[in-house]
């Protein structure tokens, strides 16, 4: 297990490094300087891009960067040339990941509550009513679904606040809205994989030795059903706490997806790496969580990592 | 009052289309401290009738029954009745450790702690002839043998302190010998606890070992009932005739005596021979147990030539070596005296060497119709024979394409119909896909698929024992007659040697990887050399209550793993020698047999002069 | 031909309501993205300052926005927009998805590892950055739209394909196959891409509406498709400033896109249920 993870470290390392190479490079194709701007000389564009090292060649920026990324320094801002990247992203981050923690607490109990009642319940309606909301909530995207929130709790309803993060009443519309499909999804893989773990053999042999229902789907059944559910749950929280582009820019939250979106109009390179590169290290931090765990849930291959 | 009374039990199931009548009206007893038996093929409804007797069966289902009692009261799963299931793997819960397995079901019986059921546990894998329980108790399924999770499942039934086991296909997917230590444990359990058992079983053997009343069931029906000797002795109906007709295989036809008339077909004694296939000591290594090590065998033409043992002896790696799935890690092959390349033995091959398989249901492949698959092999036939001379001529007739390709379709179509009515299917079948067809007709599929491309090597991987018994019966002849007819070379892979002791001319045992015994089938059968051989015939439960009874098998040892460094059987064996342990045998050849077994070395039995007999040393 | 879609159509479909209903919505979608905007009596485009942000009446069904456009005209065109971008990278990132999933899964070994692990890398980046940079440089519009979808839209597809291929690479038939002597690719292309035809299937559905959705979002962010030309995420990002006021502009646009999207789903949903009893039934029973 041990070497296992290791190995895990160690590509997670070697993409992350891949990542910064191919965004670097994508980044300086994006034609214009990210100085021009209506009223700025030529002149003025080159001695800024001459501060910034922007006139060496496109290797050795590289490096340069390179060699400061593994020190940790993401550079600063060329829009904002008083803040650090990484201050940047000190600030947005907080505000992204509550929301998207705040998101994933809410499907997980959410979908696997209703994944597990689909499964077990007798009642038709009750299975039909689960799986028609599951559709609906995972059929509509997730921005026509905030701003449909948005129209009628804040515009026709006004109940809720529709932007900021003030209080914790300000969560509600963002957090429904960034759970709305993962809890659907959640719902669906458990509630369907739960169906399959029920009819097998196991199951049947636990009533055969006289356990209750509950026990064999609690204890039993629902250890083996949660595989693909967590295969599932690892990327989407993953994104969950990078932030979401929209959602952060409808309900104007300060968080990474919008200073993303903003440094990708604005050209600002230092901040397009450091957030991808920041991004990419969270997802590949949580993947290797995601994979640690389901290999911990599943003992086969846990001894074969050993 | 009998442990178990069922009395006129019904089973319906609601479909779509009305409902449909499983079981008809069945009623059996069991009473204390007796192993009943329940007998009939795959599809006859016994499993359902234990379910419906368990109270376990799903909510379509709908059981009527004037009477179900285990000693008068109603059965409770996990108290006064218990069942075993077929498969240990899938009725143990994969990601949950065995100890636990077995303490929650203590827990909920006796409502004791946790410390409690845990030294309750133990006793019962004790008790279940498991060594070192506190040990297995940590372990996950998957990391058990077949028998210990059987064993582990049998533990898990004893937990529940019943009066009564229901025990559905115990041994089924076990080996031989292992099968027959698992059926002495089980009457070795009953005899102990005073519990009684009722054993599910399509086996006629096993329940002629085992039991002292037999009910015979067949579409839902209990057609013939009484005591194991008048059912076995002397059968009341034609069902349980045919039954234990296809249990004690009648002879083939033309089995023996036809194999040494044939000079053309059959196997001749002669050394000068050149045999169509060799394989010298070839090695293949995985990572787990299965493998083999230093393997040398040859196949002569038209002969058949049988490899037996249990799972995981190496019998399929040998065979997937053979066909070029499987590449070797050390060793020569040899086709026709002619060493093989390795890495391109399916290209040298072309299609020479075919292969029926073990599952009916993997090895066709579902989107062709019968018709598509058979012209696929056909199709690559032809491509290669254009290149061979008289096909040439051909090619230059001047003869238009299309005319030229519609012959040949012709031709083709011909042929595929003379296989299929080869085979025991109807011309008519070949449109249709692998889906309709039952795993009898699939099997049958198969066969046909292999011979259309007129191989000389036919391999079987296991090509019967997914069948039930009477199609089994009806595919071994199949097999038996077409190649008596055709004249190919057969390897026939089985571990089921009472199979193979009927269809083979040579038979090869093997154990561990390595061959320990090869010689002519009526030879080895009657009088087996090596102290394996032994075991396994003796393990097999015949069709016949008196001798079944006598089925034997090795106490279980802690080192029943293969010995790696020595005799693979050293570990199991009653005859080791200290030698056996540290050394690996050779393999001693007298007058066509070859035994891999220090008992036959000179060192113990003495040197021999040349015209020296040599008889079985064990 | 007509036997045919009727034998395809029952073996996917079957008697499924969800599925029928999915389907007639979408029809009358595609007549609907078709008809409004060639028959229709206003264009999508033209401005008219008298008529600007009017509600719902008789002459504009769904009103006019803030530049006087008929919406009614310009949803459904903007639905056109969406639906063909959607079925165009679908296709695009079908075939090569299958195609590179296909290889990579056949080839196997250090192939294998090596297609799998740019795939992997392409992926990592997100999709906006693509389009983002596409647009830059080849200027704001469908094809630019498409092309960056098809950038990494096809790696899912990949993905899936080359597991099945993998499975079925190992299946006995295939074995059978290699041992009659058939050509590595005509075993590939004729025995097992056709088993893997219900997979591809459902997840070539799957990928419609995920690539509609992709694309309204982008171009809610205001990168994706240029003016004149709209596709409902556009027209929605056109609406989003005076949201307040007139609603209903937001809300249309809306409904229009959420409707196909489900339809779209209902019809995945139907038919992967479908598959899974089909195949279930063909190899569960003993």
């Amino acid at each position: 297990m041990l070497r296992y993870t290791w190995k895990r470290i160690l590509t997670g390392i070697f993409s992350l490094f891949v990542l910064v190479t191919v965004t670097f490079f994508l980044v300086r194709i994006i034609p214009g300087s990210p100085f021009q701007r209506g009223g700025v000389s030529e002149e003025v564009v080159e001695t800024i891009e001459q501060e910034y090292g922007l006139n060496e060649p496109v290797m050795a920026q590289y490096f340069s960067y390179l060699g400061n990324v593994v020190r940790g320094d993401l550079g600063i801002s060329y829009q904002d040339p008083a803040t650090q990247v990484s201050d940047i992203i000190a600030r947005a981050w907080p505000v992204t990941a509550s929301i998207g923690i705040a998101a994933l607490a809410v499907s997980v109990i959410l979908g696997t509550g209703l994944g597990i009642l689909k499964a077990v319940s007798k009642r038709r309606w009750v299975r039909e009513v689960i799986s028609a909301g599951g559709m609906l909530a995972a059929g509509i995207p997730g921005f026509a679904a905030a701003i449909l929130l948005l129209l009628v709790f804040s515009v026709k309803l006004k109940w809720l606040p529709a932007s900021g993060l003030l209080s914790p009443v300000h969560y509600i519309l963002p957090v429904t809205a960034l759970a709305l499909y993962p809890s659907a999804m959640i719902a669906r893989l458990v509630g369907n994989t739960l169906e399959g773990e029920l009819q097998k053999d196991y199951v049947l042999f636990a009533r055969a030795k006289g356990l209750g229902k509950g026990q064999i789907i609690l204890t039993h059944a629902l250890k083996n059903a949660y595989l693909p559910a967590l295969n599932y749950i690892g990327p989407a929280s993953a994104s969950l706490l990078t932030g979401s582009f929209v959602i952060e820019s409808i309900f104007t939250i300060p968080g990474l997806g919008r200073e993303f979106v903003s440094s990708i109009t604005n050209r600002d390179y230092t901040l397009i790496l450091g957030l991808t590169i920041f991004m990419g290290a969270v997802v590949i931090v949580v993947n290797l969580f995601t994979d640690l765990l389901c290999a911990w849930l599943n003992p086969q291959t846990r001894r074969a990592y050993r | 009052m009998s442990v178990l009374d069922v009395r006129n039990l019904s089973v319906q199931y609601l479909t779509e289309n009305g409902a449909s009548e499983i079981i008809k009206d069945i009623s059996f007893k069991v009473e204390k401290g007796e192993i009943a038996g329940l007998v009939g093929e795959s599809g006859s409804g016994k499993s359902t009738a234990m379910l419906a007797v368990m109270g376990l069966l799903g909510n379509r289902a709908v059981i009527r029954s004037d009477q179900i009692t285990v000693s008068g009261e109603k059965p409770v799963p996990g108290k006064n009745a218990a069942m075993i299931f077929q498969d240990s793997l899938s009725c143990l819960n994969p990601s949950v450790k065995i100890g636990r397995q077995i303490r929650e079901t203590v827990q909920e019986r006796l409502k004791c702690s946790r410390k409690e059921a845990e030294v309750r546990a133990e006793e019962l894998l004790d008790m279940a002839g498991i060594r070192n329980p506190a040990l297995r108790m940590r372990q996950y399924p998957f990391e058990l043998s077949g028998g210990m999770r059987q064993r582990v499942v049998l533990a898990i039934a004893l937990a529940c302190e019943p009066e009564l086991i229901i025990a559905d296909e115990p041994t089924t997917a076990l080996d031989t010998l292992v099968q027959a230590q698992i059926l002495l444990l089980f009457k070795r359990i009953v005899r102990e606890t005073g519990t009684s058992m009722l054993l599910v079983s399509h086996d006629m053997g096993v329940t002629a070992a085992m039991c002292g009343r037999v009910y015979v069931m067949h579409k839902g029906r209990i057609v013939e009932s009484g005591a194991a000797e008048d059912i076995f002795y002397s059968p009341m109906e034609e069902y349980t005739k045919r039954l234990l007709n296809d249990a004690r295989g009648g002879s083939l036809p033309g089995y023996g005596h036809e194999s040494t008339e044939n000079t053309t077909c059959g196997p001749v004694d002669g050394n000068g021979k050149t045999p169509v296939f060799r394989m010298e000591h070839v090695t293949k290594i995985f990572d787990e147990r299965e493998g083999i090590r230093d393997l040398s065998l040859e196949i002569q033409k038209g002969e058949i030539f049988a490899l037996v043992g249990e799972s995981g002896s190496g019998k399929t790696t040998a065979a997937r070596i053979l066909t070029g799935i499987l590449k070797e890690d050390g060793g020569t092959l040899y086709y026709r005296g002619a060493a093989l390349n390795r890495d391109r033995r399916m290209d040298a091959f072309a299609g020479r060497v075919q292969m029926v398989f073990q599952d009916p249901y993997a090895s066709l492949n579902p989107c062709l119709t019968v018709r598509e698959s058979l012209e696929e092999a056909l199709r690559a036939a032809g491509t290669r024979a254009v290149l061979s001379p008289e096909t040439a001529e051909h090619a230059g007739h001047p003869e238009s394409r299309p005319a030229h390709r519609n012959r040949e379709k012709g031709r083709m179509e011909e042929k595929i119909d003379r296989m299929l009515r080869l085979t025991g299917l109807s011309p008519k079948d070949a449109d249709r896909y692998p889906g309709d067809f039952s795993g009898g007709q699939r099997q049958r599929i198969g066969i046909a698929r292999a011979l259309i491309v007129e191989p000389e090597i036919l391999v079987c991987d296991e090509a019967l024992s997914s069948l039930d018994a009477t199609t089994r019966e009806q595919i071994l002849e199949l097999i038996f007659r077409i190649q008596r007819k055709i004249g190919f070379a057969c390897l026939f892979i089985s571990h089921d040697i009472y199979v193979v002791r009927r269809i083979s001319d040579r038979i090869g045992v093997m154990y561990g990887g390595h061959i320990v015994e090869t010689g002519e089938t009526k030879k080895i059968c009657s009088d087996p050399w090596h102290p394996y051989t032994k075991q396994l015939i003796e393990a097999v439960p015949e069709p016949d209550p008196l001798r079944a009874a006598k089925i034997k098998a090795s106490p279980v040892k802690d080192g029943t793993g293969i010995n790696q460094s020595g005799c693979p059987f050293a570990g199991r064996c009653g005859y080791a020698l200290e030698c056996c342990a540290g050394e690996v045998p050779e393999n001693y050849l007298f007058n066509g047999r070859e035994v891999s077994c220090f008992l036959y070395s000179d060192r113990h039995s003495g040197r021999r002069s040349s015209d020296y007999k040599m008889t079985s040393q064990i | 031909m007509l036997r045919r879609i009727r034998q395809h159509w029952k073996n996917y479909i079957g008697t499924s309501r969800m599925a029928l209903i999915g389907c007639i919505i979408l029809g009358v979608w595609i007549v609907l993205a078709i008809a409004v905007p060639l028959f229709g009596p206003w264009s999508f485009s033209e401005q008219n300052a008298g008529i600007r942000n009017q509600t719902s009446s008789l002459l504009h069904w769904f009103g006019t926005d803030r530049f006087g456009r008929d919406l009614f005209t310009r949803v459904w065109y903007g639905a056109g927009i969406s639906l063909a971008v959607g079925i165009i990278s679908t296709a695009i990132n079908g075939i090569i998805g299958v195609l590179y999933g296909a290889g990579s899964g056949y080839a196997g070994k250090r192939t294998d590892i090596v297609l799998m692990r740019i795939a992997d890398i392409i992926s990592a980046i997100p999709s906006m950055l693509y389009v983002i940079l596409i647009t830059l440089v080849m200027g704001a519009g469908v094809g630019s739209m498409i092309l960056g979808l098809c950038v990494a839209g096809w790696i899912g597809m990949a993905r899936i394909v080359r597991g099945e291929i993998i499975k079925l690479k190992e299946t006995e038939y295939a074995y059978a196959a290699r041992m009659e002597g058939i050509k590595p690719l005509r075993i590939l292309l004729r025995h097992l891409l056709p088993n893997t035809a219900g997979t591809i299937v459902v997840n070539m559905i799957f990928l419609v509406p995920q690539a509609i959705f992709t694309e309204a979002f982008l171009s809610f962010l205001g990168v994706g498709i240029a003016a004149p030309a709209a596709s409902l995420g556009t027209i929605i990002q056109e609406a989003r400033s005076q949201m307040i006021l007139y609603p209903y502009q937001m809300m249309y646009p809306l409904l229009v896109l959420c409707i196909m999207l489900l339809a779209l789903n209902m019809v995945g949903n139907a038919v992967e249920q479908r598959l899974s009893i089909r195949t279930g039934k063909g190899t569960g029973d003993k």
